[in-house]
This record gives C-alpha cells, structure tokens and sequence, in this order.
C-alpha cells in the first residue's frame, strides 16, 4: 500500500492532456477587458485556441496572429508583430492591452519582443496613438517548455507585474487568483467572498464567458477584469491564489515586489479545502465566517452524507487534467471513502515531487496509488486495457472521453475543455456548491452506470 | 470598381481588393476579389495553418494510421478531436494521436533520436498497426531535423512498417491551402506506386478530395458500388494507407474538393496518365450529373441512371417539402475553400434560397471565380474574411442563416443569426440525395427554430405576445404557403435515420470482373477493409 509518483517512461506523447504554454497565455489574455492579444506565430496557434475556448464554451473569444509565414519565419518576423499591433488597434478602438504571446517558432528564430514592444512604445503609440492608453506585454511562451498550465501561470504573473502599481494606503481588498477555472468557479467564489463581507479583486472575472444572447446583440464574450484591478493588486492587503500552478507565480510577485502577503493554495476542490480557503481569508482580513455559510456548508454535507458510504466508498478513480485540480479532486475523493487510484499530471513540472498536497498523499495514503508525471491519456488507457486497472470512474476532461467511452466506464466530465456535455462550465467545482456538484455528478454518472450494465441497479430503487 | 469598401477596413486600404459586389452584367473578371495572398497580421483572420490544412485535413482522415506530429505538443491537441472525419474501424484516426513531444532540450540539441524513439514507442503500442504519417511543425522545420531520414532508418530496421514524411511547417503559405498543396505532392512523390493493388472491378476509380465528413464517402461509396464501380482508394477519408499506395492503377480520378486535392490528380494525369473528373456530391442535379458522367466515362451510363432514377424517386419529394419552405431565405454561404461553388448554385436552384454572399477562408481566385459566377447578383464575395468583415456584413445583409464553421457560428448566434456547421456539418452526411435532403432539414431547423423567433423579442420593451404556449416551425414556415403546397400529399419532411451510414456498411454489391466482365459479389470485407490495420 503505498503512494508513487513517476515519470511516464515513454518520451513521446499518445493523445497529450494538455496544449502547449501560448494557450494558456492565451486564456489568461481573454479574461482582460478591452484586451486582445496577438500570438506572435503561426495562424493555427490562434485559430485552433479559439476553437477550443469556443467548444468548451460556445461562445467566440478574440485572439489576433501576427500571421507567421515562411519569409518572416527565415528573415525575423518582427515587423509582422508592429503591423499587427497597428491594425488591431485602428480596428478595435476600445483596446487598450495587447499582450504579444510568442509561440515555438518565434522563440525559436528568436524574435525579439521585447526590444519591439520599447519600439513600439517610444515610436508608433506616441506617434499615432498618443492620445490612448495603450499596454503592449511581451509575454514569452515558447511551445517547448511546460504546458498550457504554466503558460497561464507566467502570462498572469506578466499581466500583474505589468499594470501593478502601489499607491497609497494598502486596500480592503485582497486579490483572489482563481487559476484556470470556469465561470461557474467563480460565482461560487464570489457568493462566498461576499458572504462573508470581503471585497476581492478577482483575477481574472470570467463569469461573462458565459454570455447572453442579447436584443442588442453582443457578439463576442470577454472577460472584464480591468486595467485599474490589475493596477490594484499591489495595494491588496493580501493574495489568495487558490491554485499552485495557475497564479502561483503573480502572487509570490506580489509579495516580493510589493509585500502582498501570499497564501498559495490550496484548491478550494471539497468540504476540507473549502473550509481552509475561509480561514485563510478570515486569517488574512480578520473577517468572521458567517452563519450563512455555516448553513451552506451544512447543505453540502447534508447532500454528500446520503452519497458516501452508500454509494461512493472504496470506487476507484482515475483522474487527469489541470495539475492543482488533479490533486484537489483526488483529495476531496479520498474524503469521500473513494480511492482514486492513478493521477495523470500532464507536464513534466519538476515541482510536483515536491508538492507538499503530493508529499501527504505518499506519506499517508493506504492504498495503491500511481502519481505520473509528463503523462498522456495512453498512460490511462494503457493501463485499463493491458494491464488490468479496474476503475470504477474516470474524472477529466473531454479529450479523454474515448477511454471512458471504449472500456465501458463512466466518467464525470471536468476541467478543460469540456465540450461534449452541455453547459458545464455554469457549475462550479470549487467551494460548497462545488462539492456538490462533483459528489452529485459522480454519483450519478456511477448510477446511470449502474443501470446500463444491470449492475445492482434496484439498490436505486428504495434509496 | 466592384470592391467592396467594409467600413472597418477602411483603415487597412490593402484589404480593399479582397472583397466584391457582384455587380448586375458585370464580367467575371470585373468582379474578382484578390486570393491566396498573405495575411494581414492582426486583423483576426479565420485562417489556420499549413500544418493544418496538411494533417488535420487531408492527412488524419486516413483510418489505419499511427499519425505523429513531430514537434511541441500543442500543434497536436489543438487539431486532435476537432472535425467530424469518421471511418468504418471504429475511428481509430480520430481517438488517438501522437506528438513527438519537442521539450527545450530538443531545440537545442536537436530532436531526431528522440523522434525514432518516439516511432518505436508508438508502433509498440499498437502493435496491429504498421503505417504510420510523421507531421513537421514549425518547431522541427526550424531546427532542422532530417525526419525523412529518421523514418527510412526506422523502415529498416522494422520490417513491414511504411511510414510516410509530410513536410508542411505551420508557416508553408499563407493559409492551410499551402499545407494542402504540400501533402499532395509528398504522397504522390514518396508513396503511390508502391503498392500493388488487387483489382476486381473493371471499372476502378480513386475518389479523391473526400473526407467522409459525417459519411459523405460512405454514402457515396454506395452509388459507386452500386455501379459496380471499385474504388481503388479514397484520398483520403475512411482511406486506407496502403490503398493510396496504389492509386497509380485507377482508370480515373474522381475529384471531389478540387481546392485541396486538385493536385495529386493533375500529378496523376501527367505521371500516369490517369484522367480528371471534377464531380459534386452536393445537390440532386450536380450530383445526378455527376454520376452520369462517370457512367459515360466507363459507358455504364445505364446503371447511373437507374440508381439516379431510384434515388431521386425515393428524396425528391423530401428535397422538395423543404425547398417550398425555405424559398426566398437569405444565405451567407462562408466555408473554407470549395463549398463556396459546391453549394451556392445547387442550394440556390434546388431550395430556393438565396446566397447573399460567399467568403473562403483559404480558397484562391479559381474557387472564388467558380463561386461568384454560380451565386446570385449583388451578393458579397470575400476573401479571407476576418471577424469584423463578417459582423458588418451580416448587419448590411441581414442574412436568415449562415452556413460557416463553429468558432464564427458563436459568433453568428449572438446577433441573432443562426448557423449550420459547413465543415463538420450539423446532422450529416450532407452528400448523396439522402444527405441533401438532411442538409435542407436542417436548413429549415435552424431558420424556423421557435427559440430562434424568441431571441428577437426584446421582453423590456415589445409587446409580448401571450397567444401561443408553443410553437412548431410549421407555424412560421407554412403562415405564407399556398394551401396546395401545404396540403401537397405527394411531399413529405425528412424520413433519414439519425445515423444512416452503419446500414451503408453491412450491404452487398456485385462488380464485373475485370477480365472476362463477368457480374459477382465481391464479399463485403473485401470492399471495407475494416478487418485490416486496426484491432
């Protein structure tokens, strides 16, 4: 009985967890009001990210290229990236942030940004555009290194470093860094921040990702974190990032650039980390929890009371997907008598080992449980198919749905991108409400289950 | 001048060229936007990239394919899962997918042994499989790496393996159309002619540019062998490797989309002297013509009719309930490259609707120059459209429905427009006559959608009307309609299975021999191959 954690030892990739960092820049970019970022690269880095975004949330997000083709891949491409910037910004008269996202190839010719972006800031904004607020961020993302998850971890951290600036007296507010998290997660967050009387800014304020079909007609979604938020982040009187690995970054920048305190973590996924994400922010602003928490609190537990011990104890669990959210479901699952039995971390992040959510789970697991690294959705399949793993649910996101769907196991849909199920983005993970949700949701994939292969399927009958 | 002037081009007076009214009386070449050309950076573009357009359209459709991009992981996700290109072995091309995984070390130190280590590791992990595509990215274009030589030391020293090199970098062109050009004349230079296929029919044909979107292949797979025509190969949906090996002994190349596959066989003709047919799956009469010529072609012509005589007797009536519904509905028809010509006249003639415009996103003048001569005048032709463009032309035009991809069709749907996939399509196969009729359903689905009546009404300021607890899209289709048409008992909706194409694959079909003409059944394994390549 023991709990490992390993590399994948294949050097390749069969069907990869992840896309590549200049996607996250990307999400983290769309989160911004009056923000449209140009990925320095080719076209199909933009065209296929939104195309994600738009299965996962049926909705379209702007995202510009620079529009690499073979003349700027061999002679430097940097003139792209300025004609780029003019265009969108003749075109979109609202935009004010522009982050230059680079890709595997413009790192590769090695393009320089930076340099372009003090051109650009000393030449063609006082020049053309000297009466608007223009912020041109380099943010450097090469393909090759990390994933999709640190991408979004460095552009949140080179947004902030960017815009924050300290100003007078330390703020009311605290920054709340939710991580690469849906809309749902951060009304939840929301309604539990303002129960208890705390004023947040909240990086990034995506609940309009999920947006209306209006009379007026409004036809892309955006985020609407603002300039002057960002700007704000240096006067917070504290920073919760509530994922390791998404915002980390930003708020250990706080807190050295501006001496933000930092709470890191953990991942509001369950009743337990719930209740630590409150006491940190009771901790950090001296606010009480309220009854009226106590009592939501109280509805969750009500609800994943009737599930557990009936329903969910000793099922075996694999999950994949967003590293901080991999670990916090396998915690709130251990929580709930399950066993989740094999954790897929789609990147070879050297700090997982070290992981002190990792370090506790080998220390006090009691059963077999496969921790690996670097890994691919074949490391999943591979091991149900050749290698006898019998799983009773599969927790990820829909690029997995095959293995779920192949080898007959049910699956409960979470994280991104979830595009074969219809509106999960609206419901949250994290918090109370999130704790239902996913005790619920994987009760009922179990039950729905259950009746498809007449599996006990009358126990259902007199619960 | 025809240009067309979008105000919020105004500012980038390059754009000016890529976009035209047609005019009434005016010549074609008059009216003739600029193509193929650059993107201009910045202006949110719908284009993708030449890696796209060589593994994600042309090269993953194959079914008995191991295919490796080889380069960062994302250029591999970001294509994986994302089109509707089935196969009749249990999709094995769309539920897995291999990316070489290029890590820091890599670019620097080059990625070439990692690569072969990669080859062995995937072939080891599907041992029934023995063909495998490797994609070049930008990533490993850039540093270099010599991947055909990488695959003929993996080809030695595996034995019974063929692995195929496309090197078509993100940035080969200006659009995925370079990726197009790039993997056709790679697999003709470095696979076909190096098989030998077995030939059964006297009459052989590769069905080239079909990708058995939804079972579009499948479907006209059908009629084909119904003719008892063998299709040596498909390039490349449902496509089997080692058939496209062969497609040098076909009688006849039958093109489908002539955008991105138009190459190989002009390739084919001048190397082996195999003859073009350009055909149109789409539309009664395009594809009842279509059929016949081939039946002239090989002098089968009667057995063309026949089955253009049943199908038609079978859908027509169908075609036609929904033809008399959607007369007069305004279309903005914006695909990729080739539907633009492919549907604007068969949609217009045999539905009755009215294409306002045409946009291609990667198309060249020749698709443009088809396009515009089959719509109607004063539509607005326009040539890589980006996401203003496309919002201040459907404000101007006020089109009923657009017919365009998923991303732009969110875009669409919030001001009301709605749309019908073009790419993946929404209840396919669209090809064939069953699948036209389906098209025209859900034409009529999404024009007459009561929701879609709904979101016109503004409930803070209009009358809401409390008449009605529902609605059918009867009851705004038919509120105009001559009683004889409403109460024509010789029409019907749409009779096709939600799925029609798993019946395709069980049926028989009987093909002249090649030597002695001699009619038999050939057994169905034979014409499917689902028992080759994939457990």
């Amino acid at each position: 009985m023991n709990c490992e954690i390993k590399s994948k030892d294949r050097i390749g990739v069969i069907n990869p967890i992840f896309t590549c960092q200049p996607a996250g820049a990307q999400y983290a970019s769309i989160g911004i009001k009056d923000c449209i970022g140009i990925v320095h690269g080719g076209q199909g880095c933009v065209m296929f990210v939104r195309l994600v975004f738009s299965q996962h949330f049926k909705e379209s997000f702007e995202l510009a290229s620079s529009s690499l083709h073979e003349d700027a891949a061999v002679f430097g491409a940097l003139h792209r990236v300025e004609q780029g910037v003019d265009v969108l910004l003749m075109r979109y008269p609202h935009v004010k942030v522009i982050p230059i996202i680079t890709t595997c190839s413009t790192e590769v010719i090695g393009d320089d940004i930076d340099g372009l972006v003090l051109k650009l800031n000393n030449g063609l904004l006082k020049e053309k555009y000297a009466d608007r607020e223009v912020h041109l961020i380099p943010i450097h993302t090469p393909s090759f290194v990390g994933s999709m998850v640190s991408g979004y971890d460095i552009a949140v951290r080179d947004f902030v470093s960017h815009f924050a600036k300290k100003e007078g007296e330390v703020s009311r507010k605290i920054n709340l860094i939710t991580g690469w998290v849906n809309p749902g997660d951060v009304t939840e967050l929301k309604s539990l921040l303002s129960e208890m009387d705390v004023e947040a800014t909240v990086l990034f304020e995506i609940e309009a990702f999920d947006s209306p079909l209006m009379p007026d007609g409004n036809h892309v979604s955006h985020g609407e974190t603002t300039i002057e938020d960002l700007r704000g982040t240096a006067n917070a009187r504290g920073t919760i990032a509530l994922n390791r690995y998404e915002g980390g970054k930003a708020a250990q920048f706080l807190e050295s650039e501006f001496d933000v305190p930092a709470v890191i973590g953990p991942t509001p996924i369950g009743i337990r980390n719930t209740d630590i994400f409150l006491q940190n922010v009771k901790n950090m602003t001296g606010k009480a929890i309220p009854e009226s928490l106590v009592r939501k609190r109280g509805i969750a537990l009500d609800a994943i009371s009737d599930l557990t011990h009936m329903f969910l104890a000793g099922k075996r669990v694999a999950i994949y997907g967003n590293s901080d959210m991999v670990i916090g479901l396998a915690q709130f699952c251990i929580d709930l008598e399950m066993l989740p039995v094999l954790l897929l971390l789609g990147d070879d992040n050297t700090g997982y080992a070290n992981d002190p959510r990792v370090k506790e789970l080998k220390e006090n697991v009691g059963f077999n449980m496969e921790i690996i690294t670097n890994a691919d959705l074949w490391e999943l399949e591979d091991r149900i198919k050749n290698k006898g793993l019998g799983l009773d649910l599969i927790l990820g996101h829909s690029k997995g749905r095959f293995v779920a769907i192949d080898n007959n196991i049910p699956m409960l849909r979470v994280g991104f991108p979830v595009y074969d199920r219809a509106g999960y983005y609206r419901h949250p993970i994290v918090g109370y409400a999130g704790a239902v949700w996913l005790a619920e949701g994987m009760a009922n994939a179990i039950f729905t289950d259950m009746e498809y292969k007449h599996n006990k399927e009358w126990v259902l009958g007199v619960w | 001048m025809p240009y067309h002037q979008f105000k919020c081009s105004e500012c980038i007076p390059e754009r000016l060229k890529h976009a035209v009214d047609k005019g009434a009386g005016e010549e074609l070449t008059d009216a003739l936007p600029l193509g193929y050309l650059n993107t201009i950076p910045g202006t949110i573009s719908e284009r993708g990239c030449a890696y796209c357009g060589a593994k994600h359209v042309i090269g993953t459709p194959m079914k008995d394919v191991i295919h490796l991009s080889h380069g960062p992981v994302g250029c591999t996700y970001d294509t994986w899962q994302t089109k509707r290109y089935i196969s009749d072995n249990g999709c094995f091309q769309l539920k897995y997918t291999f990316a070489s995984d290029m890590k820091e070390a890599h670019v620097v130190f080059g990625a070439e042994k990692m690569l072969k280590k990669n080859i062995v590791e995937a072939f080891k992990a599907f041992p029934n499989i023995k063909r495998m595509t490797i994609y070049q990215t930008c990533a490993s274009a850039l540093i270099g790496d010599d991947i055909n030589a990488i695959a003929e030391e993996v080809m030695a020293e595996l034995p019974g393996v063929k692995i195929f090199v496309c090197n078509s970098p993100g940035f080969a062109g200006p659009s995925q159309s370079g990726g197009h050009h790039k993997i056709n004349l790679a697999w003709l230079t470095q696979m076909v002619g190096t098989v030998e296929p077995k030939i059964y029919s006297k009459y052989v044909i590769n069905y080239v540019g079909e990708y058995n979107i939804q079972g579009d292949q499948e479907i006209m797979k059908d009629y084909f062998h119904r003719m008892g025509i063998q299709i040596l190969s498909t390039f490349t949906g449902n496509g089997r490797f080692d058939d496209l090996c062969s497609m040098h002994r076909a009688h006849l190349n039958v093109l489908e989309c002539a955008r991105s596959a138009e190459y190989i066989c002009d390739e084919l003709r001048a190397r082996y002297g195999i003859p073009r047919m350009d055909i149109d799956g789409f539309g009664f009469e395009a594809l009842s013509d279509s059929l016949l010529k081939i039946g002239y072609f090989f002098g089968i012509e009667d057995r063309a009719r026949a089955i253009i005589a049943e199908e038609t007797a079978r859908w027509k009536p169908e075609l036609d309930w929904y033809a008399a519904r959607l007369k007069g509905i305004k279309v903005c028809l914006w695909p990729g490259g080739s539907k633009l010509w492919h549907w604007a006249h068969s949609i217009h003639k045999e539905m009755g609707v009215e294409v306002v415009s045409v946009y291609t996103k990667f198309g060249h003048q020749g698709d443009m120059e088809k396009g515009i001569s089959r719509c109607e005048e004063g539509a607005l032709a326009i040539d890589d459209p980006n996401e203003l463009e496309g919002l201040e032309a459907m404000y101007s035009l006020k089109p009923d429905i657009i017919f365009t991809g998923k991303r732009p069709g969110e875009v669409a749907k919030k001001i009301r427009v709605p749309y019908l996939n073009a790419h993946a399509y929404h209840n396919g196969p669209y090809k064939g006559y069953e699948g036209w009729v389906r098209f025209a359903r859900d034409i009529y689905n999404a024009v007459y959608s009561p929701i879609h009546k709904l979101s016109f009404i503004d409930i803070s300021k209009d009358e809401i009307p409390t008449d009605r607890g529902f609605a059918t899209q009867q009851m705004y289709s038919d509120v105009n309609l001559p009683e004889e048409v409403k109460n024509n008992a010789d029409l019907r909706q749409c009779t096709s299975k939600y799925d029609p194409i798993p019946a395709l694959r069980e049926k028989t079909y009987c093909f002249p021999a090649p030597e002695t003409g001699e009619w038999r059944v050939i057994p169905n394994e034979e014409l499917s191959k689902k028992n080759s390549g994939v457990a």
